[in-house]
């Protein structure tokens, strides 16, 4: 083995992978960190900045906040998408460039602005939605519509949901147990793929939630934003939270990505 | 025949429900923007984007414009280098690895992800310390909290985005037409000329409009570096929904919709290049 000048390859790599992890790796020395601003290295090791933010109340409300608004904003998507996407995909192939249509406008709506669309739109109107987590639910279901709508249609056009509905039907199934029973469960990787993508999404979102509601429905990251104004200690203990919760979920969409993928390649050998 | 048309009709009903919500919380915000962006005294009119287009909001969207392009610039070709880097290395586990990595840090981004970079980058964060023992002194030169820093910090989230985007491209670019060729009397720098480049675009400019798009619509990261000390597009629009500035609805009405516009600009452009590399594979 003779030692041999690095290609260039690895210095592309490196940098790369220095540039993702340094800023996530001081994020996490500096919350248990006693000081580290006038040394290289943390002059002594501690926990107490992650037990003072745990053991405060709010921390629990706004992390249940966001867990809620994530699970809440995942069955909505999932109640509105996959009915829609499997009636179009199966019997109206003329509304799939609507929808298609609809499930990628999201991309070029900037939080700022869909937010002030909806409060332009609905400030005036007397039903329970500005300054209601329903509208910011509401916001998160379009936001995250591209996500679901190209997970659930990827799926569907991977199987023969023709043969699968006409097998059922002849069976004595009726067409909501076609979906429930036949299709859901052939189509199950990819949207549970959809759905950890929009809790992740819906998770870490912080423009909608500070300008439709504000102070009154608490979520995490807003939590976060403020105490990276009054205590960076504690504001890096819940950084690094998001980001040990963002890594956690995008792992589970790579391994149900790999899933889909597998039941794809099962289904067209078939 | 008479059931066949009930049915789809049926079928069509099945729709409503999803066209009802995306028109209520997605179309119609975007026309009531539009519509009250035209409207003025007497009729339709620009008026208010005539209005709009201050000194102040000029230098929003040079800021926004020049921020989005040098990062989508600088997100797809280290993003592309990245790609080539990942494909063409031998060890599977690297290879596996770093795309993993490229998956997960493409979701980092707002608020942690700026808090992250204070810590790393700050005036008294953990590289500038660092690069203060090595006798290199950022500060007062350089401050995390100015366009140059968030510059930085939006690299961090444009760049796995980018090799995501076009890694499916490099695995079209096969080894033997590097070989073949060579084996023709090509040099390195006219394969890539003539071979490689040409190959990759499509993937290249469909990434630099998604990013462009990406860095124009970001605030969370924005807000929580720089809180409104740099003068951005979102910024000024976030200012005033908020009501911080004077009460003025149709003048941010026509800031969302000159956003809006570019957005979709964007997008459209992104789709055409997307729609190019199926086509090529």
């Amino acid at each position: 083995m003779t030692l041999r000048v690095p290609s260039w390859r690895f210095w592309v790599l490196a940098l790369f992978v220095l540039f993702m992890i340094v800023p996530v790796i001081a994020t996490g020395l500096f919350s248990v960190a006693t000081r580290w601003d006038r040394t290289l290295w943390p002059e002594g090791l501690t926990f107490a900045w992650w037990i003072k933010v745990t053991a405060r109340s709010a921390f629990m409300t706004t992390l249940m906040n966001s867990i809620w608004a994530g699970t809440v904003s995942v069955l909505v998507s999932l109640v509105l998408v996959v009915p829609t996407t499997y009636l179009a995909h199966t019997r109206l192939p003329k509304a799939k460039p609507f929808l298609e249509f609809l499930s990628i406008l999201p991309f070029a709506l900037p939080g700022v602005v869909l937010a002030l669309g909806l409060i332009r739109l609905y400030a005036k109107v007397p039903l329970p939605l500005i300054n209601t987590p329903n509208i910011l639910i509401a916001a998160y279901v379009i936001i995250t519509l591209p996500f679901m709508y190209r997970a659930v249609i990827n799926s569907l056009e991977s199987i023969d949901t023709k043969s699968l509905t006409e097998a059922a039907q002849i069976l004595g199934a009726n067409p909501l147990q076609v979906l429930l029973r036949v299709i859901v469960p052939n189509i199950m990787p990819g949207v549970v793929n959809g759905s950890l993508l929009v809790f992740s999404a819906v998770f870490a979102e912080f423009v909608l939630a500070n300008l439709l509601i504000g102070t009154r429905f608490k979520t995490f990251p807003i939590y976060l934003v403020e105490f990276t104004r009054s205590d960076a200690r504690q504001a890096s203990a819940l950084a690094l939270m998001s980001f040990a919760i963002a890594w956690l979920i995008a792992l589970g969409v790579l391994w149900t990505a790999g899933q889909a993928n597998k039941s794809r390649q099962v289904a067209s050998r078939a | 025949m008479a059931a066949t048309t009930n049915k789809s009709r049926l079928a069509w009903l099945g729709l409503t429900p999803f066209v009802l919500f995306a028109a209520a919380f997605e179309l119609m915000p975007v026309v009531t923007l539009v519509r009250s962006s035209l409207s003025g005294g007497a009729g339709i009119t620009l008026d208010n984007f005539a209005r709009a287009l201050t000194p102040n909001i000029i230098a929003a969207f040079g800021n926004s414009l020049y921020l989005s392009l040098t990062t989508a610039i600088g997100g797809t070709i280290f993003g592309t280098l990245v790609a080539y880097a990942i494909v063409t290395s031998p060890n599977a586990m690297l290879r596996h690895a770093v795309t993993a990595l490229a998956n997960v840090t493409a979701n980092f981004g707002g608020a942690p992800l700026a808090f992250a970079f204070i810590i790393t980058l700050g005036s008294t964060g953990f590289l500038t310390l660092l690069l203060g023992y090595v006798g290199i002194d950022l500060y007062p030169g350089f401050r995390i909290y100015s366009i140059s820093g968030l510059g930085i910090a939006y690299i961090y989230f444009q760049t796995p985005l980018s090799i995501l985007l076009v890694i499916p491209a490099m695995a079209g670019l096969r080894r033997e037409w590097a070989e073949a060729a060579a084996s023709l009397g090509a040099t390195k720098l006219e394969y890539w000329r003539l071979i490689a480049i040409p190959m990759l675009a499509p993937a290249m400019l469909g990434s630099f409009f998604l990013l462009f798009a990406n860095a124009f619509g970001a605030y969370a990261t924005a807000w929580t570096l720089t809180g409104s000390d740099v003068n951005l597009v979102p910024v000024q629009i976030a200012a005033l929904v908020r009501g911080e500035v004077v009460l003025d609805p149709e003048l941010a009405d026509a800031l969302a919709v000159l956003s809006l516009i570019i957005m979709v600009i964007c997008l459209f452009a992104y789709q055409h290049f997307a729609r190019l590399l199926r086509r090529g594979q």
